[in-house]
């Protein structure tokens, strides 16, 4: 190692420590409760949480023996819970309590969690600032020019509540980078692994061909706990995979000496912001300099997947979201719904109501992309295009996607005439978080770019984990100690590879020296 | 009981692959039988003792029918009669949709019963209800694999191929009666397609339909299963209740292609896929659960011409269809094609153009209501349920339910025939009545009776029973307004009176009588006397006369009434023996005089 490199390195460090003081600084400020409530990340408390923001630590009955043993773990509010409300942070849903919890929680309690706290989100999960919630906007711990910056979404409350250590770690759920973008902005790793791993009964569908529960904690460790203790086939989702698919999967391969590790050409892209470049490039250099190989990857669908996703994810959520008619629970007008005379069709007052800005966006998006008229152009279109994207990863992954017979993997790298790769690296959004000012003179479209680098996992269903990278050097040049001081970094695996994806992830971290 | 264990066969593969709980198996529902053998006139079993209240209504509206069609008797009633001089000019075609519940002990989706336990009687209201039928948030259907069984021996029976892969679609459209805002369906991919029913005569075809032919097929273009809608009742102007119990139960949907071309073998189509779909168990018919529910297309077009050139289901040359929705009668399907034929010639024959809508039709209307156009079709934004994988049905599957299917009604009327020495007619409506119930009846009866008199000849006792079961007994519900369910008589004291009656114990007319005192007791069999007892108590065994006390009979008559001797003596009319064969069995004592012997005395005596 060379001596400027030595001297990058230990900037590095103490800029990062700093950034740690300054964390554990709000962390312990008496103010702090008072700080968390600004801060919005948690909307319905159990009984157990004090006014501190903390749970009871003397709890008469701790849960004992499990894995998950008296850990706090909060949980994204579109996820059902028994004891506390579920309202995926819509009017529609105020006040509505689940008659059942959602596997993954049961699954949590199983092993001795407790579940502290739903976190706020975009309603129903559609956002990626959360900002479109019914219980107020959530606020990232950090700010810019005394603004505070996104938390990112649609899972920014369990991100922020996992950044403050409001709780050990969080359920959120992933559409098309929920948990990821968040994760990236807050500065916390998160998680979302192949779909139909984790199950989704009990989770409030927005795109239910992508929706998957996500997790976030501190340290990948800690994620990677959770998820063994969430992981299994569940028979009340019809989607989670079988055993026999799971047989199928890529054994727990060791190879972390030498990963081959794919840079998607495709992602360079001219709104990547100089830091997040720099600390990607950087980031690559790092794992080379330790023995990881890097090969360039084509990944020529990238561009049309974010369209495809926003075609896709709006279609199934208008069809997803019908069920809130106010009819057997939920939000419900005053006085008759249906006004023929104003030839107002059925439930529209109720649903108008109900619904926030951006989910009656998306739910005309989706009903138009779905009608005779124009399904042929757009929703069909756009899952040509989702299966050009599965076929791009399936192109350089090493690892043949275990979902396609064995007569289907005519794809796959091997038959290129050269290996594929193991894991991609990618930032895991363009730029660093937008202050929530900016977020709010942003359009909708503008605010859809963000999920540019994370949807493609999405679409293709694979696990993909965003890790915090420190900012370094030049990097921090002309930033504020309040500003952001990661930079998301996305791993991503060929679909089953959720192991490998969190070993690699565990890599990149001790390589930042945070382990 | 060689065809009723052929047609339980099924039932208990269907308990042996079901993975709800035991019990809860359905059993058929006699109503609709009753109703569409109304329209037939087969009986007049007006089913004045059913509380079930949608059945009142239906009671209503067939007074209304009956009404209306008195009425329409008077001036127009050459409509009805098919005799349109219009029609040599316009060829009319018709498509069927039939929607049926599948027999099923839970849900399509989820492991909610289907139908009540036992003992139940319909259940409160919102008791089968899981959390995916009230549509909670974050609750997914979960495939129910035992709902496959009814709905494949249904495509079996009507000739479909069974597709290895189909797919489930989700069909929007907002409504209270559909909690998810969609219906879960198979649009794009039906599990079941390219079947055939072939129809004669005998079903109700008309022979100008038939081109000399002995039968006639009609193309089925495919079966789908989906999902059925909550049951909603209107209390008070503005209130509705609704009830989920009834949300999500399965149904099949069967589309016939449009090569249809009367409304009589419309109904025909209707009445046969109803008996196939009840021969193999694959579905309750219960109307007051919405049993069965027919959406009829109909168009014309000037025969030698392809109409206006519309096409659907792959029949193309057609004139513009309109679509006639919720028809539950065999009755209301022929009444409605025959209204919407009649209007659209008319709009035809001023020059005006036929528009693709939806239509209406109610009992005893003369006419179909238009219920939407198409600028008020509703975008039902089909797509595909990414919850739910594709269902994949083995070809062993198919296989083996091909192979235990039972006997369809076509096969089983000729058993019949062949078997008990049946007329076509007596088969039919033995299968027809009751839901299968009258038929089971007969058939436990014939078997009763030859264990008794120890005789084989399934021929003989098949006849005679089947005279009883279907004219004696048909006729005294007729005359007492009963339906079959209310019928108290069991096998076994038919039995008793059938074999007092074949060992000449007793008269005709005793059993006649014995059969009727039965028939009015409304107890239960075990509380009633025996029909021995009946018989040593009213003293009706048949006590023979001899001979001379025959004759002794024979010519008092005769003495008293020498006008009827004269008209039997010289004008040779023979038939007016049979008034003094008549005369004696009334004069002699009760159970003494067999009209047999009492004719063959009269006709010695009278030609001496």
């Amino acid at each position: 190692m060379s001596v400027v490199d030595d001297v990058m390195l230990s900037a590095r460090f103490c800029r990062r420590n700093a950034s740690r003081r300054w964390i554990a600084h709000q962390r312990d400020q008496s103010t702090a409760a008072h700080r968390q409530q600004d801060l919005n990340a948690l909307i319905h408390h159990g009984s157990r949480w004090t006014t501190e923001g903390s749970v009871v630590k003397d709890d008469p009955t701790p849960p004992s023996g499990g894995a998950l043993s008296g850990k706090t773990i909060a949980i994204k509010d579109n996820i059902t819970t028994r004891d506390l409300p579920t309202t995926a942070a819509s009017k529609t849903l105020a006040g509505y309590t689940s008659p059942f919890d959602a596997t993954v929680v049961k699954l949590l309690r199983h092993h001795g969690a407790i579940i502290a706290a739903k976190a706020n989100l975009d309603a129903f999960g559609m956002g990626s600032h959360t900002q479109h919630s019914h219980s107020g906007a959530a606020l990232s711990p950090y700010s810019r020019n005394g603004v505070p910056l996104s938390p990112g979404g649609s899972s920014g409350g369990s991100a922020v509540a996992v950044a403050m250590g409001q709780c050990w770690a969080a359920l959120g759920t992933d559409t098309g980078g929920s948990v990821r973008l968040p994760a990236a902005y807050a500065g916390v790793v998160g998680f979302k692994p192949s779909y139909g791993v984790l199950s989704r009964w009990g989770v409030v569908q927005y795109a239910n061909s992508l929706d998957t529960v996500g997790i976030l904690g501190r340290s990948v460790e800690g994620v990677k706990q959770v998820f063994g203790c969430l992981d299994g086939h569940d028979g009340r989702d019809p989607s989670s995979l079988s055993r026999s698919v799971k047989e199928r999967f890529g054994r727990p391969r060791r190879v972390l000496k030498e990963l081959r590790i794919g840079v998607p050409v495709e992602y360079n892209i001219a709104e990547l912001s100089p830091a997040v470049r720099s600390t990607y490039l950087r980031t690559l250099g790092l794992l080379q300099d330790h023995g990881h190989s890097l090969h360039a990857v084509s990944l020529p669908t990238t561009r049309q997947a974010l369209s495809a996703y926003y075609v896709l994810a709006p279609a199934e959520a208008s069809s997803n979201l019908a069920k809130y008619d106010g009819i057997r629970y939920g939000y419900r007008t005053d006085g008759p719904d249906a006004s023929p005379k104003n030839s107002l069709p059925l439930y529209a007052r109720t649903r108008g109501e109900g619904f926030g800005e951006e989910v009656k966006r998306r739910i005309l998006l989706g009903a138009y992309t779905l009608s005779s008229e124009a399904i042929d152009n757009y929703f069909i279109q756009a899952q040509k295009v989702r299966r050009l994207v599965q076929r791009d990863f399936d192109g350089v992954f090493a690892q043949p996607n275990p979902l396609l017979e064995s007569d289907d993997l005519g794809t796959g790298a091997g038959d290129k005439g050269r290996e594929g790769v193991d894991v991609l690296l990618t930032p895991t959004a363009p730029t660093l978080p937008p202050t929530v000012e900016e977020v709010k003179r942003q359009s909708s479209v503008e605010s859809y770019m963000n999920d540019v680098f994370t949807v493609p996992a999405s679409l293709a269903g694979l696990p993909a984990i965003s890790v915090p990278v420190g900012l370094s050097g030049r990097e921090t040049e002309g930033m504020e100690e309040t500003d952001v001081q990661s930079v998301g970094m996305q791993l991503v695996g060929q679909f089953g590879d959720d192991e490998l994806v969190l070993q690699a992830a565990e890599l990149l971290e001790q390589l930042d020296g945070r382990a | 009981m060689h065809s009723t264990t052929l047609r339980t066969a099924p039932l208990h593969l269907a308990r042996a692959l079901q993975c709800a709980p035991q019990g809860v198996r359905r059993c058929p529902r006699p109503c609709i039988v009753a109703k569409w053998l109304q329209s037939r006139n087969l009986t007049t079993t007006t089913p004045l003792a059913q509380e079930a209240i949608p059945l009142r209504k239906h009671l209503k509206d067939e007074a209304k029918r009956k009404k209306a069609e008195a009425k329409r008797d008077g001036n127009t009633s050459n409509r009805n009669l098919g005799t349109d001089p219009r029609l040599e000019k316009w060829e009319l075609t018709v498509g069927i949709e039939i929607h049926a519940e599948l027999n099923t002990a839970c849900k399509l989706f989820s492991s909610a019963p289907a139908e009540a336990l036992d003992g139940e009687d319909g259940g409160t209201a919102n008791s089968r209800v899981a959390m995916f039928d009230a549509a909670l948030p974050g609750t997914q259907p979960q495939f129910q694999v035992a709902t496959l069984l009814p709905a494949l021996r249904a495509a079996i029976a009507l000739g479909c191929e069974v597709q290895r892969k189909s797919g489930w679609d989700r069909k929007h459209y907002f409504h209270w009666d559909q909690p998810n805002g969609y219906q879960i369906t198979q649009y794009y991919q039906p599990f079941a397609k390219d079947g055939t029913l072939v129809l004669s005569a005998s079903d109700g075809v008309p022979a100008s339909d038939l081109n000399g032919a002995d039968s006639l097929a009609i193309g089925i273009k495919q079966i789908q299963m989906e999902q059925d809608t909550a049951k909603t009742t209107n209390v008070g102007s503005s209130t509705y209740h609704v009830d989920l119990n009834r949300a999500g139960v399965p149904l099949i949907e069967i589309i016939t292609l449009p090569q249809i071309h009367s409304p009589q073998t419309a109904a025909a189509v209707v009445r046969k896929i109803q008996a196939v779909l009840r021969s193999v168990d694959a579905c309750v018919t219960g109307m007051e659960l919405g049993g069965l529910r027919a959406d009829v297309n109909v168009s014309v077009r000037e025969r030698g011409t392809s109409g206006v050139g519309s096409s659907y289901s792959g029949v193309s040359g057609l004139g513009q269809r309109t679509e006639i929705k919720n028809l539950s009668s065999f009755k209301a399907v022929e009444d409605a094609i025959i209204a919407e034929r009649h209007r659209q010639i008319d709009v035809l024959e001023a020059g005006g153009v036929i528009e693709g809508e939806t239509r209406g039709w109610t009992l005893g209307a003369t006419e179909t209501t238009r219920l939407r156009g198409k600028e008020g079709e509703v975008d039902y934004r089909y797509m595909p349920d990414a919850d739910l994988p594709p269902l994949v049905i083995g070809r062993d599957l198919v296989e083996h339910l091909t192979s235990t299917l039972p006997a369809l009604p076509d096969e089983l009327q000729q058993q019949l025939q062949d078997r008990y020495g049946l007329s076509l007619k007596d088969a039919k409506t033995l299968i027809d009545l009751d839901s299968g119930d009258r038929l089971d009846f007969f058939e436990r009866t014939v078997q009763l009776v030859m264990a008794e008199v120890g005789s084989s000849d399934q021929c003989k006792f098949g006849k005679m029973v089947g005279n009883w079961v279907l004219h004696e007994l048909g006729g005294l519900l007729a005359t007492h307004q009963r339906i079959w369910d209310d019928v108290r008589i069991t096998a076994d004291e038919l039995k008793d009176i059938l074999v007092c009656l074949d060992q000449k114990q007793i008269t005709t007319r005793v059993a006649k009588q014995l059969l009727a005192d039965l028939f009015q007791r409304a107890t239960a069999p075990d509380t009633r006397p025996s029909v021995e007892h009946l018989i040593e108590v009213g003293n009706l065994r048949l006590r023979p006369l001899s001979e001379e006390e025959y004759e002794e009979l024979a010519k008092r008559i005769m003495e008293e009434n020498p006008d009827m001797v004269k008209a039997v003596r010289e004008k040779g009319q023979k038939g007016k023996v049979m008034w003094f064969v008549g005369q004696m069995v009334r004069r002699g004592e009760e159970g003494t005089v067999e009209p047999e012997k009492a004719k063959a005395v009269i006709g010695r005596l009278v030609d001496n």
